[in-house]
């Protein structure tokens, strides 16, 4: 484990975790959703790249932009976060990441759960790359599919993070005009959050972005996170 | 003596791309016959010797396949067609992309038994990049297991092409007489000697059902893209000439891939696939292109104006040796170009008078006055590089240069007699033209001429034309990779050159530390030096002995990069010290300090990009991760999948070979430099030890 001590212990994440109980737990669907740009796919990378620095295999899964781009993502997160370290630290931490992350991209419109638990099997048989966590970012289609349809993907990643023992994060987007319930959560995606152990929203604010807990497993008191991002970067923001 | 074509709408540049097996060249020869270009058939590896013309060079000739590629032209019913030879094998892909740049349509040739071949599926992969649109026809029907049916479908399965059969065959095997065209709804022969005679009659009988079977499925599918069509379909108001503006609305949007058939070797078909080339593939007027000026620094593309009438503009896209002199293909993209006209090389700045203008067909040429946008042709003995544009001088663009991939591997080869040495000069000097990923050099120790290129397989193909072309027979050393070393710690000298042999002295003092630079830089030197400690005059000299000492570093042998010196202080002598004295003080600083700073071996970093069928993502993982790869990402599109991995060139030699096992052929793959990395430290002492060894032997 190359991450140093203190600085994983004063992780935003590790607050997060804290605040949830343990974390997500393996066989469980985590689920963050938030309006366009405001930070969704940033918050799932800095949730990846925590594991990955903990020494832990993510697989990060996307529908819609090629591996590169995502890539490119996961440097521009992880240059912010290692803005202090100096060079050589940096520099093996970056390979730990490479080596405990993998980046499997779906483009048009090519992804099928199943094609992606038979990506999974190639990985395991080939080059014994077996994920704790997987970032699923692009599906289920929330607005284009139908509810049988939703609640049949859901079904299949439910399945599917038992059978990989995984953890697995999705996320969804809101709109402006989204009818929504008292804790923000759009009446659309109701039916669904059967399916999901954790809940989290992003909340624009005038300066920052807040971090609002809406489902904890099936605790009922919800913890209050003080937890941001920061508005410019969207990363969580350290205490 | 002919002139330029102006009617652009009558002129068709395109490539016939297919797998070595499909029978291209063969087919490319009966195009040549009927459009009266030659006037007798020669089979590839024919039993008269004289083999088919398209295949120019000897060493295809001998193969039976075709690596470079040729441009000829024909005319096919008052249109002008240029061909331009694509090769169909992986491992020459700068070839068919450089090929598929100035194309602006193809015809893509399946062999009725074989169907659609891992091959054709990388070509196409390919022409999908470069959006050329495409017609498929599906050769062979005369042989054992001819199935067209089976090949539409794989072309819709495998390369998720919208094929259209636009004909049936009348019979397969040897029972292949001709087809159906489901346009016209007539059966066609072709008669005579040479099936140069065409016969059209009323369909069989036992085939009028299926004929009309299709020609509904037919018209279904291409009146997706025409009102006209599905308008004149309902009121049953169908004409020859509606179906083919679709089909060409469609072929050239690239919504469909309209199939045509017959046998090439049997006479058979191809004639109408002549018609269908004019009728469905678009002239040059069709086809977007993009140019490239300057402005104020900046790079803006704009768009091209396929007219005769705007500023002159051509890219050079393929040189050629021919037994006259050096070849230069090229396509004109903008005005017109005279016999007699001086046009600028944009690279280079040099002015070329064009003293001959000539149509190429394969071997043989013909000379004409001027040529007009949207042609290609051909210019004698002009010196310039493929890929170079020319214009009027006064068009300052350029056509977006084509990416060219730098060298990765390097390979000493030594001439074997005196007169392959002459030879090979010569042959160097030839190929670097022709080929901008290939080059020369040579290895200042060893004196060996040096060849570098894409691949092993890229530099195999080189040695063996200098055999056969130039007899310029060498031998070869062991591939080689370009490793660099470095320090990692900072390290203080203080050194004191000092000579006394009587006369004048040698004197000099050097104070500082040496350490790493962090930006990825070569050399940083810094001089701090105050008081005149060491007289300004000889500062630059300080820093030139520590740049001479990068050349080759203490630690393996390699060019040393990244370092940063800092010159502190130091010491003269009024009549004793000197440039030479204080080099020489730099030289014995570097040496001094250098291996106490924790130097390690930096190794060539490729990015490799495997493409192939999504079931072989698994091996093509596992072939990557036992190169000491790092998996940078995988993409997933329509049954293929890309996996872009970071891997030590050292480990990628045989990679192609190991591939192909591993995916039965299936997948490709390209490579790049990407970065200087880290050299394990295994590797590192290996390297360490032989130049150690080559060292105490006095070789260096």
């Amino acid at each position: 484990m190359i991450y140093r001590k203190d600085v994983n212990e004063r992780s935003p994440l590790r607050v997060f975790e804290r605040s949830i109980h343990g974390g997500l737990g393996r066989g469980n669907i985590g689920l963050v959703m938030s309006r366009a740009g405001v930070g969704k796919t940033a918050f799932l990378v800095d949730v990846a790249l925590d594991d990955c620095m903990r020494g832990r295999k993510v697989l990060h899964v996307d529908t819609e932009h090629t591996a590169e781009r995502v890539r490119q993502y996961y440097e521009e997160v992880f240059r912010s976060l290692a803005e202090n370290m100096d060079r050589e630290e940096r520099e093996a931490i970056h390979v730990e990441i490479e080596r405990n992350r993998m980046i499997h991209s779906f483009v048009g419109g090519s992804f099928h759960l199943d094609r992606l638990r038979q990506a999974m099997q190639y990985m395991k048989d080939h080059i014994d790359f077996v994920p704790g966590l997987i970032i699923l970012d692009g599906y289920p289609q929330w607005e284009e599919f139908n509810a049988d349809q939703l609640h049949e993907s859901l079904d299949g990643i439910k399945q599917m993070a038992r059978d990989t023992d995984t953890e697995v994060w999705l996320s969804a987007q809101g709109h402006r005009e989204d009818e929504r319930d008292e804790l923000g959560v759009p009446l659309r995606l109701q039916p669904y959050l059967e399916y999901l152990s954790v809940v989290v929203r992003l909340v624009p604010e005038s300066n920052q972005v807040r971090l609002q807990l809406i489902k904890d497993h099936d605790n009922p008191d919800l913890a209050n996170l003080h937890i941001e991002l920061d508005p410019k970067t969207l990363l969580l923001k350290w205490q | 003596m002919s002139t330029a074509i102006t009617d652009l709408s009558k002129v068709r540049n395109i490539g016939i791309s297919a797998h070595i097996d499909s029978g291209k060249t063969t087919l490319t020869e009966r195009i040549l016959y009927y459009t009266q270009r030659i006037h007798a058939i020669h089979e590839v590896r024919g039993k008269d010797g004289v083999g088919a013309t398209m295949d120019s060079m000897e060493l295809e000739r001998e193969r039976g396949i075709t690596i470079a590629s040729a441009a000829t032209y024909c005319s096919w019913r008052d249109h002008h067609i240029n061909i331009i030879d694509t090769p169909g094998h992986v491992d020459f892909t700068i070839e068919v992309e450089r090929a598929l740049r100035v194309l602006d349509g193809a015809v893509l040739v399946l062999c009725s038994v074989a169907g659609v071949q891992s091959q054709s599926i990388t070509v196409d992969r390919q022409m999908r990049r470069y959006g050329v649109p495409r017609l498929a026809f599906i050769n062979k029907c005369d042989r054992s297991g001819a199935n067209p049916m089976r090949v539409t479908q794989q072309l819709r399965d495998k390369l998720k092409h919208n094929a259209v059969m636009m004909q049936i065959p009348i019979g397969l095997e040897a029972e292949h007489q001709g087809v159906v065209d489901l346009v016209t709804m007539k059966a066609v022969y072709f008669d005579g000697e040479n099936g140069e005679i065409i016969r059209e009659e009323e369909i069989p009988g036992e085939l009028v059902h299926e004929a009309e079977a299709r020609r509904e499925q037919m018209l279904d599918a291409v009146s997706m893209y025409s009102d006209e069509l599905t308008e004149a379909m309902l009121e049953d108001a169908v004409t020859e000439d509606l179906i083919h503006r679709a089909v060409r609305k469609a072929t050239i949007a690239r919504e469909i891939t309209p199939v045509f058939m017959g046998s090439a070797y049997k006479n058979r078909g191809v004639q109408l696939l002549l018609d269908a080339i004019t009728r469905y593939l678009p002239d040059p007027t069709e086809v977007h292109n993009e140019a490239i000026r300057l402005e104020n620094g900046e790079e803006i593309t704009f768009p091209v104006k396929v007219d005769p009438d705007e500023p002159f503009l051509s890219l050079a896209f393929k040189l050629e040796v021919s037994p006259y002199g050096q070849l230069t293909y090229l396509r004109i993209y903008q005005g017109l170009i005279h016999k007699g006209d001086t046009i600028v090389n944009m690279r280079s700045g040099n002015k070329v008078k064009v003293g001959r203008l000539v149509r190429m067909h394969a071997d043989q040429m013909e000379d004409i006055e001027s040529a007009a946008a949207g042609d290609i042709v051909a210019l004698f003995g002009v010196d310039c590089a493929s890929g170079d544009t020319f214009t009027d001088g006064r068009l300052k663009a350029s056509m977006s240069s084509m990416h060219v991939p730098e060298p990765v591997i390097k390979l000493a080869i030594r001439p074997k007699d005196n007169k392959a040495q002459q030879n090979l000069a010569k042959a160097l000097a030839r190929f670097t033209k022709e080929d901008p990923t290939f080059r020369a050099g040579t290895d200042e120790e060893t004196g060996d001429s040096i060849i570098a290129g894409m691949g092993e397989l890229h530099l195999d193909v080189y040695v063996e034309r200098m055999k056969r072309e130039f007899n310029a027979e060498v031998e070869t050393g062991a591939p080689q990779v370009a490793y660099r070393e470095t320090i990692t710690r900072k390290v203080e000298f203080d050194y004191t050159h000092k000579k006394q042999t009587g006369g004048s002295g040698q004197y000099g003092r050097v104070v500082g530390t040496i350490g790493p630079r962090q930006d990825g830089e070569d050399f940083l030197f810094e001089n701090h030096v105050v008081g005149g400690r060491i007289p300004s005059e000889y500062i630059s000299a300080v820093e030139k002995g520590f740049r001479s000492s990068l050349e080759r570093g203490e630690y393996i042998g390699y060019p040393v990069v990244g370092i940063h010196v800092d010159l502190i202080d130091g010491a003269f002598h009024a009549v004793d010290s000197s440039d030479t004295a204080f080099q020489a003080a730099a030289r014995g600083a570097f040496r001094e300090s250098y291996l106490k700073g924790k130097p390690i071996a930096l190794e060539p970093i490729m990015l490799v990009s495997v493409e192939g069928p999504s079931e072989y993502q698994g091996e093509i993982l596992a072939t990557l991760m036992q190169r000491r790869g790092m998996i940078v990402g995988t993409t997933e599109d329509e049954g293929f999948v890309r996996i872009d991995a970071e891997v030590p060139l050292s480990e990628m030699f045989g990679y192609a070979t190991v591939l192909r096992s591993a995916t039965q052929g299936k997948a490709e793959f390209t490579m790049e430099f990407k970065r200087y990395g880290k050299a394990p430290l295994e590797v590192a002492e290996e390297l360490r030890a032989k130049w150690l060894e080559k060292r105490s032997a006095g070789n260096a």
